[in-house]
């Protein structure tokens, strides 16, 4: 029972995280190694508005998202737009922007990990399972939230233009679609949706400068094992490795649920390289 | 008075070389500027990322400062001279080595992370500094002092030595847990070092003989983010206490979920993070009733302990975090040693440091054969608090110094609710 | 190997070799020692994916294996220091295969993810398993190569001269060529029969190799093993040696990796700040020195030394814009 409601939560906030990972994949054909850094800067974008801003919790938590959407649509415009001939360069502009964000956090708010309040206090009882309010919370806005992407995608005009520009983009260009203009939304909604996870979790984990490595290689995982740029694919690889992981926390030990995840990439990439629900190997 | 004869091995070429390079001379001429009254340098490695460090480097300013104020060391000034030792092994070493080399430092105070201060040990081996750790506390450190004392015997330590600290905590668990509260049933969260995974065997074994019985025995890992397996399996495993051993884990986090999930168990133990003064303010008061094993708090542990705490709040604006003490006390003694030896010279000063009996700020300074400080009555000893509401911190063991009642976490409605 | 480029050689040889007579201290001297070994390995990523265009975020991983079964070699059965460097290639070798083989057979980022996934694990695998690789502390009281620091440094240089000139020498080779063709195209070497994924994987091994080998140098230098070499900080540090060096000239990340550790260790007071000016060196090498800073400076040095004589053959132009790629 715990392991089906908590491997819930586990898996919803992988979800969120993997979701816009793959969708910039599956946009703008980028590995976007900064969206470690958005699921941090939210973090702190949130810390800095509630511990020295005063702002009640909602606000500042929504505003963080926004604040990281924006900041999205910036490092996509200013560092990846000149560089997208290059996806080598992208990895590397990317993983740059990711160090330096780190380590200016750090210079900035020092090493010591700080904390967020979360949005409702107290526990609840699931099933006979005690869990925190906050992270059923977050179990809830993050199947919402991936509801409403898929809903705008499939439903929108806007979506549309994505979805063609996804399968292809030179068409998709003729018809006039302004490419570089869906780019940098899609970067700002990847970002926002890091962001929602990160302000959902950090309440219950913690706000660091590192606090987005590890979300991020778990991206790269769930992604890979989904299929690169399948939106389908990654919530379901979201769900069996959040799944995977807090069964194996359970009844194995909590340390090895991380090596498992990244040993199933590896078994993955031998066995079916396009992952789960991918269409094509690689590009 | 002995000149400090420790030229490294490039040091023949310096004599040779000497008019080649401008700072050449600086080596051999520093035993004549010994004399006269030159200064004494101390070398601090602390990393400043961390209160921790920025703590450890103010307290040894102060009580610099205050050797100063008397006079200074055998009638010389003293100096510190200071290298940031990160969060990152290489840059550790490579500071280390320039206190010793270019800042030519006399003694070292400091040292914080364990692995970065065993990775200097040969260097520091090969430059006869003594050397004073005023945090890390890795059992592996003494182990080499004792296994190679004719190359390590600079080294010393200021704080207890884990393998000692199991003795205190068994202590509270006889005392106050089993005597006190009737509380039988202890659940073990230790973390996935060496350290911690002594103190739990012989906490397994110890409490056998003292009435208490180990429900269970959980191993966390330092990247472990989500406590909820390990709660829950203390949980029904029926513990009335959670007793954890952390250092480098993220015990904010576990006090996060403890607390977020109203755990039915009552909580205490080592953690490094709960140590803090400010921690009652880093994970927004969910620590209120966890009872942390301190190295002191403001209580009248000795003499000094209330005076230290409310001096240095008064210059910095908070209380201490634990090494600024153990670096105060970690200068003192070396001074002292210094002026019970009237030399710099490291052999002579070891000699001195090793007779050490010295009223520190959590209790009284004397080192074992592997220059750890010795804990025991009187000596160094682990003070329980608990962290009660506005992040007041109450003592409750030893009962000697105890300054207040025991609560209970707010969901409980008394300590032997069942589990 | 055209003579201008030889007797530039020499001279930051000789220049290197000099380095100690002016008695720079033992900690600059140190620090000078580990800017060699970072030279070994800023010229062995480079080969690999200076060369293919495959970016390795997880060079640390070799370092790293090298380092460790160095290490344990020392430290449990005492072995001689010296026995430790071909452990460490032989280890850095058998980890290239390992990897290599599911993941370079794929095309596009694969690769950059695998790699870097595969170090964060094992990171975590040394912490986990405490007990055999002594977690954080690392495995310590390993012996010193050699006993002395300036002959430390000698052997250091000697390892990054000849490493340097084998990569040099493999990177104009027929080897270097298809895997600069691979970085152009890699759908045409295919279809002109070149086996690719062979050439990725055999390119691999040899980066991994000089990988393996300067972790046992670093090992038996720092006198210890530390979980941190498969950090990503490291290979980050490493990553932009290659970039600020110039990608695929071998030589570039060499000079680079001993100006940038010089140089980070000069920051020192800045305290924190060290890394985030890494960072920012990358983003601006990315972004206005594609080619970096030192092959650049250098082939148009070499060009006003050549007008000045009698005109040398044009110098093979090392590939423009190193980044276009997949």
């Amino acid at each position: 029972m715990e392991v089906i409601v908590l491997g819930a939560v586990t898996s919803s906030v992988y979800a969120l995280l993997a979701v816009g990972f793959t969708l910039i994949f599956g946009v703008a054909r980028i590995i976007n190694l900064a969206h470690g850094a958005f699921y941090a800067v939210a973090g702190y974008a949130a810390y800095i508005l509630i511990n020295l801003g005063g702002w009640p919790v909602l606000p500042a938590m929504l505003a963080a998202v926004l604040i990281t959407a924006l900041f999205g649509v910036a490092v996509d415009r200013v560092f990846v737009r000149p560089l997208r001939h290059s996806h080598m360069a992208v990895l590397m502009i990317t993983l740059a922007i990711s160090m330096a964000v780190e380590q200016g956090l750090t210079v900035a708010f020092l090493g010591e990990a700080r904390s967020l309040p979360p949005l409702i206090d107290g526990k609840v009882s699931v099933l006979g399972v005690d869990v925190a309010a906050q992270r059923l919370l977050t179990l809830l806005v993050s199947v919402v939230l991936i509801g409403a992407l898929w809903l705008f995608i499939q439903r929108s005009r806007l979506g549309a233009a994505i979805l063609a520009i996804s399968q292809d983009p030179e068409a998709a260009e003729y018809v006039g679609i302004p490419a570089e203009r869906i780019f940098a939304l899609v970067m700002g909604l990847s970002a926002a949706l890091a962001a929602s996870a990160s302000v959902l979790a950090s309440p219950f984990l913690s706000v660091q400068p590192s606090m987005g490595l590890l979300p991020m290689v778990k991206a790269f995982c769930i992604v890979i094992i989904g299929g690169l740029g399948s939106i389908p694919g990654s919530i379901l690889a979201a769900c069996l490795l959040g799944f995977t992981e807090t069964f194996v926390a359970f009844h194995i030990s909590s340390t090895w649920s991380e090596v498992i995840s990244v040993a199933a990439v590896f078994a993955m990439l031998a066995l079916r390289p396009a992952g789960l629900l991918g269409k094509r190997e690689a590009f | 008075m002995t000149p400090i004869p420790r030229l490294p091995a490039t040091g023949r070429r310096t004599a040779l070389l000497g008019t080649l390079g401008g700072v050449a001379g600086f080596g051999l001429a520093r035993p004549a500027l010994a004399q006269s009254g030159q200064p004494i340098r101390i070398g601090m490695s602390m990393p400043l990322q961390v209160q921790l460090g920025r703590d450890a480097r103010a307290a040894l300013g102060f009580a610099v400062e205050e050797v100063n104020a008397r006079g200074g060391l055998l009638g010389r000034k003293v100096e510190v001279a200071f290298a940031d030792e990160t969060d990152n092994t290489e840059a550790g070493v490579n500071g280390v080595r320039k206190l010793l080399n270019d800042d030519k430092v006399d003694a070292l105070v400091g040292h914080y992370t364990s692995g970065t201060f065993l990775a200097a040990m040969p260097h520091i081996a090969r430059a006869k500094r003594v050397t004073v750790i005023v945090g890390a506390s890795s059992p592996a450190i003494a182990d080499r002092v004792k296994q190679d004392y004719a190359r390590y015997k600079y080294i010393f330590r200021t704080t207890m030595n884990a393998s000692n600290q199991s003795a205190d905590v068994l202590d509270f668990v006889s005392g106050m847990l089993v005597g006190e509260l009737g509380l039988k049933r202890i659940g073990i969260v230790a973390e996935n070092a060496r350290w911690a995974q002594d103190i739990a065997t012989l906490l397994v074994e110890g409490a056998a003989k003292v009435g208490a019985q180990v429900t269970v025995n959980e191993t966390v890992d330092n990247s472990t983010t989500d406590f909820s397996p390990i709660l829950s399996r203390v949980r029904s495993s029926g513990a009335q206490f959670m007793m954890t051993l952390l250092a480098h884990s993220k015990g904010d986090l576990l006090t996060k979920q403890w607390h977020d999930t109203r755990v039915p168990v009552l909580w205490g133990g080592i953690d490094g993070r709960a140590m803090d003064a400010d921690y009652f303010n880093l994970v927004d008061g969910k620590c209120l009733s966890m009872i942390a094993a301190n190295f002191a708090v403001r209580a009248p542990i000795t003499p000094r302990t209330i005076p230290f705490f409310d001096s240095f709040k008064e210059r910095t604006g908070h209380f201490p975090s634990y090494t600024a003490w153990t670096s105060a006390n970690g200068f003192h003694v070396y001074a002292q040693a210094v002026e019970r030896a009237k030399t710099l010279d490291a052999d002579a000063v070891v000699a001195e440091m090793e007779r050490t009996n010295y009223e520190g700020v959590e209790g009284r300074i004397e080192f074992d054969d592997r220059h750890d400080a010795r804990s025991g009555p009187g000596l160094l000893n682990y003070v329980f608090a608990q962290w009660q509401p506005n992040g007041e911190r109450v003592v409750l063991w030893p009962k000697a110094i105890r300054s207040g009642a025991m609560i209970v976490p707010p969901w409980l409605s008394d300590a032997r609710t069942p589990g | 190997m055209r003579s201008i480029d030889f007797g530039g050689a020499c001279l930051a040889v000789a220049a290197l070799a000099a380095l100690p007579l002016l008695n720079p201290g033992e900690y600059l001297l140190g620090v000078l020692t580990l800017g060699l070994i970072y030279g070994i390995w800023a010229a062995g990523w480079d080969f690999m994916s200076g060369l293919t265009g495959r970016a390795n975020f997880g060079y640390g991983l070799f370092i790293g294996l090298g380092a460790y079964f160095g290490g344990f070699a020392n430290t449990l059965w005492r072995t001689d220091p010296w026995m430790g460097l071909p452990i460490g290639v032989g280890v850095g070798v058998i980890a290239a295969l390992l990897v290599g083989l599911p993941t370079l057979r794929l095309r596009g980022p694969y690769f950059a993810l695998a790699m870097l996934a595969a170090s964060v694990v094992m990171e975590r695998l040394v912490l986990i398993l405490w007990r055999y690789t002594g977690g954080d502390e690392g495995l310590n009281d390993l012996d010193p190569l050699v006993e002395s620091h300036v002959a430390f440094y000698y052997v250091a240089l000697a390892f990054l001269v000849g490493s340097a000139a084998i990569l040099l020498r493999l990177s104009h080779s027929r080897l270097g060529l298809v895997l600069r063709a691979i970085r152009g195209d890699e759908a045409a070497c295919q279809a002109a029969g070149l086996d690719v994924t062979f050439y990725k994987i055999g390119s691999l091994m040899i980066s991994a190799a000089f990988g393996g080998l300067g972790g046992v140098l670093y090992a038996h230098f720092q006198l210890q093993v530390s979980p941190q070499l498969f950090s990503m900080q490291m290979a980050m540090a490493i990553i932009t040696m290659a970039y600020v060096g110039g990608l695929g000239s071998i030589y570039g990340p060499v000079v680079a990796a001993i100006v940038l550790t010089l140089a980070t260790e000069l920051l020192r007071p800045f305290g924190a700040w060290r890394l985030l000016v890494y960072s920012i060196l990358l983003i601006i090498a990315l972004f206005l020195a594609r080619d970096g800073l030192v092959a650049p400076a250098w082939q148009a040095l070499r060009r006003a030394l050549s007008r000045g004589r009698d005109a040398a053959p044009e110098p093979l132009r090392q590939a423009r814009s190193p980044g276009t790629s997949a």
